[in-house]
């Protein structure tokens, strides 16, 4: 009997130390999001939406990051579909590298897309040739974007197809002849949700994407000067418009990680 | 209508499939029968194209579907065999609501030469759906049906393709345990209505002889024995057969042939056999169902033929619904299965004496071929 209360005691203090413990967490995290948007008031916030820099920069940050989301898919999806339905030497090694950004410092990131593409980097003199220069041009930014945040739909891309019931795609192959068709009608239904989440992943990334686009890309303003940057350098001239840029960011991630949750949900018809 | 010749299959360095031949006559209904990792299952992916064999030849319907004719090498793939599969997991398109996934294959006619008119097209889905009866949930997702509807779906749109052969790959594992019984019977009745060959296979026993014509029983890479149920079960051709259908077996030793009948020295017991020349002398395996044997308590002759009444200790008894699974160690092992009632009016247990008593004529006896 002494025993059993005392256990249950030793229960509750765990519980209490395990609650206190994801509070600090969670205001570690909610906090300084909190912050950001106690320093704007409702009338600034219409006010700044005016803000020809802010415009500016979403501006291009959207359409770099849609360009940069959509090489992703168009490189990463196939790739993702190959390395996980095919066998051949050297895979392993393969995937690690392509799979590499994701881990690798920004900065990093940035450095060694300067000396691959600048024009004293390893394909310089090619670019030179064809009249081509990158840094400090949009398309840097897009380079820099896609490098840092298209592993995220590669892998669950890869993930998705990796996961395919194989009696569901055999099935296929014996109904179906065209192999563009099974894909099309069954491999890519089968994975539409890892790889919808995926490319909203990389695309939050791409919006994100700081340290390889001021290494590489430069910050221009209207050219290379994406949120990120902007929020970077006005937040000491203008502070309220990185305020502003810096809501609309914590927006956009909060509203994709909804979309994923739902994504998750979702099934095909309803249970009975 | 099938021919398999001296099919061959390695898996990282372990034998599948070692030289397999085998012939499924048109229509009929043939099991594979074998424990799991057997090469039930690879045999089958080997038949229907989803796997390439490493030696040997296919025939489906007379045509060569893989291995080399000639010089020729020859494969195709799995949608030109004109075969339809249900595999052992629901394999249905989760994303495609009933109709559409029994139209797949009919689809894919259309896309090719045939050029099915949709009113065509919907109409062969409803006869499909109505041979398996489920028309009403043409407009269902997978996952709201029922296991064994679900492979109702999967059958009818294996069959949607109209194909010479069907396989099925333990169809019934999707099914609910409570129901698998009744599944089992609603599964032949489609197989019978159709008049399709059929390759089945699966690990269980009953199963395999409520669905086939014939049954091929499998072991490590090869057919053991191929026959109809009752074939193998009075005439297992192998110690390993004999154990996986149930049947019993014993070793031992033809000795003497007197008359009709021969006596077998079967580890210190004197068994006697119906009597065969060719076995004379030579060390025999012998195999007796487990319903061909009765206890006593005392020596019984009364047995029609040349009676067996050896003593034994009972090891172990197993109740069921309506009889006993009594195991009797008389030199080697007998399992015996005797109505509860008989159990009862005897008074066994386990340690008791008890005498195995059997008619000559229900041996099976024939070389030990181990040796």
């Amino acid at each position: 009997m002494k025993r059993t209360i005392a256990s249950s005691f030793a229960n509750k203090i765990i519980l209490v130390i395990l609650a206190f413990i994801v509070l600090t967490y969670f205001f570690l995290v909610a906090l300084p999001l909190a912050a950001v948007f106690l320093r704007i008031q409702p009338n600034q916030i219409i006010e700044q939406l005016q803000n020809s820099q802010i415009i500016t920069a979403i501006k291009l940050s959207l359409y770099t990051s849609a360009i940069a989301t959509f090489l992703a898919f168009v490189l990463a999806v196939p790739t993702g579909y190959f390395m996980a339905t095919r066998r051949f030497p050297g895979k392993a090694i393969i995937d690690t590298i392509i799979d590499l950004p994701i881990v690798l410092p920004p900065a990093v990131a940035g450095v060694a897309l300067l000396f691959a593409f600048a024009p004293r980097g390893l394909l310089g003199p090619t670019l030179n040739f064809l009249g081509l220069t990158i840094p400090g041009y949009p398309v840097a930014v897009v380079i820099a974007e896609t490098f840092v945040a298209s592993p995220f739909l590669l892998r669950s891309a890869k993930t998705g197809f990796e996961s395919m019931d194989q009696d569901v795609i055999n099935s296929a192959k014996i109904l179906s002849g065209s192999r563009l068709r099974v894909f099309f009608t069954v491999s890519l239904p089968l994975t539409f949700r890892a790889i919808l989440s995926g490319t909203m992943m990389t695309w939050a990334r791409a919006m994100g994407e700081f340290g390889a686009t001021l290494m590489f890309a430069g910050n221009l303003p209207g050219i290379t000067q994406t949120m990120p940057l902007a929020i970077y350098t006005l937040l000491y001239s203008d502070p309220l418009a990185g305020v502003m840029l810096s809501i609309i960011l914590i927006v956009i991630s909060f509203s994709i990680l909804i979309i994923i949750k739902l994504l998750e949900q979702k099934r095909f018809g309803r249970k009975k | 209508m099938i021919k398999i010749d001296s099919v061959t299959k390695t898996f990282s360095d372990k034998k599948v499939i070692q030289s397999l031949s085998l012939e499924v006559k048109k229509n009929e209904i043939l099991t594979l029968l074998g424990p799991n990792g057997c090469g039930k299952t690879t045999l089958l992916n080997m038949l229907s194209g989803l796997t390439r064999p490493d030696e040997g030849n296919i025939y489906i319907d007379d045509i060569l579907v893989s291995g080399t004719e000639g010089t020729k090498k020859v494969y195709l793939n799995p949608s030109e065999r004109k075969v339809g599969y249900v595999f052992q997991t629901v394999s249905l398109f989760p994303h495609m609501r009933v109709q559409d996934n029994v139209a797949y294959g009919l689809k894919s006619f259309h896309l090719r030469k045939f050029r099915l008119h949709r009113r065509e097209v919907k109409d062969r889905t409803m006869e499909l759906l109505d041979l398996v009866g489920l028309r009403e949930y043409a407009r269902f997702y997978p996952n709201q049906l029922s296991g064994g509807q679900k492979q109702r779906v999967a059958l009818a749109r294996s069959l949607a393709t109209e194909p010479q052969v069907l396989f099925l790959d333990e169809p019934v594992s999707a099914v609910d345990p409570q129901l698998r019984e009744s599944f089992r019977l609603e599964l032949k009745n489609y197989l019978q209505k159709l008049k399709i060959t059929v390759v089945y296979v699966t690990h269980n026993l009953s199963e395999a002889f409520i669905m086939s014509d014939r049954i091929a029983v499998m072991g490590d890479g090869s057919i053991q024995q191929i026959g109809t149920g009752a074939e193998l079960f009075d005439k297992p051709s192998s110690g390993y057969v004999a154990k996986f259908l149930g049947v019993n077996s014993f070793k031992g030793k033809a000795v003497k042939i007197s008359g009709a009948f021969m006596q077998i020295e079967a580890n210190g017991t004197s068994i006697s056999a119906p009597s065969n020349h060719n076995l004379l002398g030579k060390n025999v395996v012998a195999t007796i169902k487990p319903e061909n044997i009765t206890l006593s308590k005392a020596v019984d002759l009364s047995v029609d033929g040349a009676a067996n009444s050896v003593e034994g200790v009972v090891t172990e008894m197993v109740q069921m619904r309506s009889n006993a699974q009594v195991t009797v160690d008389v030199g080697f092992v007998l399992k015996t299965r005797i109505p509860l009632s008989t159990v009862k009016s005897l008074g066994i247990s386990v340690g008791d004496k008890v005498y195995a008593c059997f008619s000559a004529c229900s041996l099976n006896v024939f070389t030990d071929d181990d040796n």
